[in-house]
């Protein structure tokens, strides 16, 4: 029976391949947009202007603070009520979008306040422009400190990807879901997507560490 | 060169400087001393606007630093700040420490930028740290890379702001050795310091502060032996 079961399955095989290649790209494209999301958010998180902080907050405590279930039926069952209709697709890449932003506009506005307050004095005592400052003094140094935990979210955002499943989009999930309903062994199907998964998070965990490496810059104390 | 005209500054109900009426003379060497808590590194961070003031006028030359109107950018270029801590950038090399400012905001180019960045490392006695990072060096190393930081810029005035009080005894003298070769260069200097000696020896005048007042502004020998003000004098006594 197993084997009966396993030929399918490989049968099955290209299918899982289109569904897995939907993962990859949906969330490499939502960890793009996210990370740009959450550093421009994070920017304004540190601001000194009260309302623009506020609202800042506001958005990452939304998408931190309620299951991104929840989050992507909001996008696509309740927003069209309110006129804003979205594809699945679509309202994947918004919802994985303003998911990732969140999470990582903390990161980025933590990353920056741990930069001591001397080193924003020199660089304003110098001349250099705000935009000068963080470009070359304070993101720099932040960066070795934010990578870690970003990796963390990259990874914990491909993974959530799989939620985006119940709205329709073909991920390696819903490839999973659909098959399992013509090969009654989960075990085996799922087996399958897990490993699809594994393969894109590990690596990317691997590759960020050795980067984290590099950039980290001497700490040798005298 | 520098003109205080009726400063005050609060720090919420805290008055923290009191009516600062002070004229500094292009060249000049104006020491400041007082306890801590007095004022005196507020007054010197106002002269860059590192800190806003509340009422009143500061003016470099003609220019009116607390006016919005004024491009900070281009005054800063001409004041240098030397900061207790140093405030080296751990990410960058000595010698890129040196030129960023240079590069990014003089526009100089880098080949020029580094030859002039060697130049003032030599100045400072620091030439073989070119390719160091700032945590390989002490901190007497690192208040001169400091010094010579600012020096890049080609400033007219240097702010010190106790540049020795976070330094080992032993390298107290590097650094003041590197700040009376300025004076010589006859550049203008405000520094708040505790080394009497400097004082004595450098400044064409000292000033004491208390309660975020100027009490006494006097040249070195009048300030050192003759005051008759008594605050003054029991400072003196108490730190010499």
């Amino acid at each position: 029976m197993f084997s009966f079961y396993l030929q399918k399955l490989i049968a099955a095989f290209p299918f899982f391949l289109e569904g897995f290649w939907v993962t990859v790209w949906l969330s490499g494209l939502c960890i793009v947009t996210g990370t740009i999301l959450g550093f421009l958010v994070g920017l304004l998180r540190i601001s000194n202007i009260k309302p623009v902080k506020f609202m800042a907050g506001f958005y990452s405590d939304i998408t931190r603070g309620t299951p991104f279930l929840v989050q992507i039926f909001f996008i696509y069952f309740i927003f069209p009520e309110f006129g804003i209709q979205f594809e699945p697709m679509e309202a994947a890449i918004v919802g994985l979008t303003l998911l990732n932003g969140g999470f990582i506009c903390e990161i980025v506005a933590a990353g920056i306040e741990m930069i001591p307050k001397g080193q924003w004095e020199a660089a304003e005592a110098s001349g250099f422009s705000p935009y000068q400052r963080m470009r070359y003094i304070i993101l720099p140094q932040a960066t070795p400190g934010i990578l870690g935990p970003l990796t963390g979210q990259y990874i914990s955002g491909i993974k959530e990807s799989a939620i985006i499943s119940v709205i329709g989009v073909m991920d390696v999930t819903r490839v999973g879901w659909l098959t399992v309903q013509r090969i009654p062994n989960g075990l085996l199907v799922f087996s399958l997507v897990a490993l699809f998964y594994f393969s894109i998070c590990y690596p990317t965990s691997r590759l960020i560490a050795r980067f984290e490496e590099k950039t980290t810059h001497r700490e040798i104390i005298l | 060169m520098i003109t205080f005209e009726s400063v005050n500054k609060w720090f919420g109900d805290l008055h923290v400087l009191k009516n600062i009426n002070l004229k500094i003379k292009k060249g000049e060497v104006l020491v400041i001393c007082g306890p801590s808590g007095s004022g005196k590194s507020t007054l010197i961070r106002c002269i860059n606007l590192l800190e806003p003031i509340g009422e009143g006028r500061i003016k470099i030359g003609e220019i009116d630093v607390h006016d919005r109107q004024t491009n900070l950018t281009e005054l800063r270029a001409d004041v240098g700040f030397v900061f207790q801590q140093f405030n080296l950038y751990p990410h960058m090399t000595v010698l890129e420490n040196l030129t960023i400012a240079p590069i990014k905001i003089k526009k100089q180019k880098k080949k020029d930028a580094n030859e002039f960045g060697l130049k003032m490392l030599k100045q400072v006695g620091l030439i073989d740290k070119a390719n160091s990072y700032p945590t390989q060096l002490s901190g007497g190393q690192q208040q001169r890379v400091a010094i010579a930081r600012c020096l890049c810029m080609n400033p007219k005035i240097m702010l010190f702001d106790e540049p020795t009080s976070a330094l080992d005894p032993e390298m107290i003298n590097e650094v003041l050795d590197v700040m009376r070769n300025l004076v010589k260069e006859g550049i203008t200097m405000v520094v708040v310091t505790h080394e009497m000696g400097f004082a004595k020896e450098m400044a064409h005048r000292v000033a004491f502060m208390d309660n975020g007042e100027i009490i006494n502004i006097a040249p070195p020998d009048e300030f050192f032996n003759h005051t008759t003000n008594e605050r003054t004098k029991t400072f003196l006594k108490n730190i010499l």
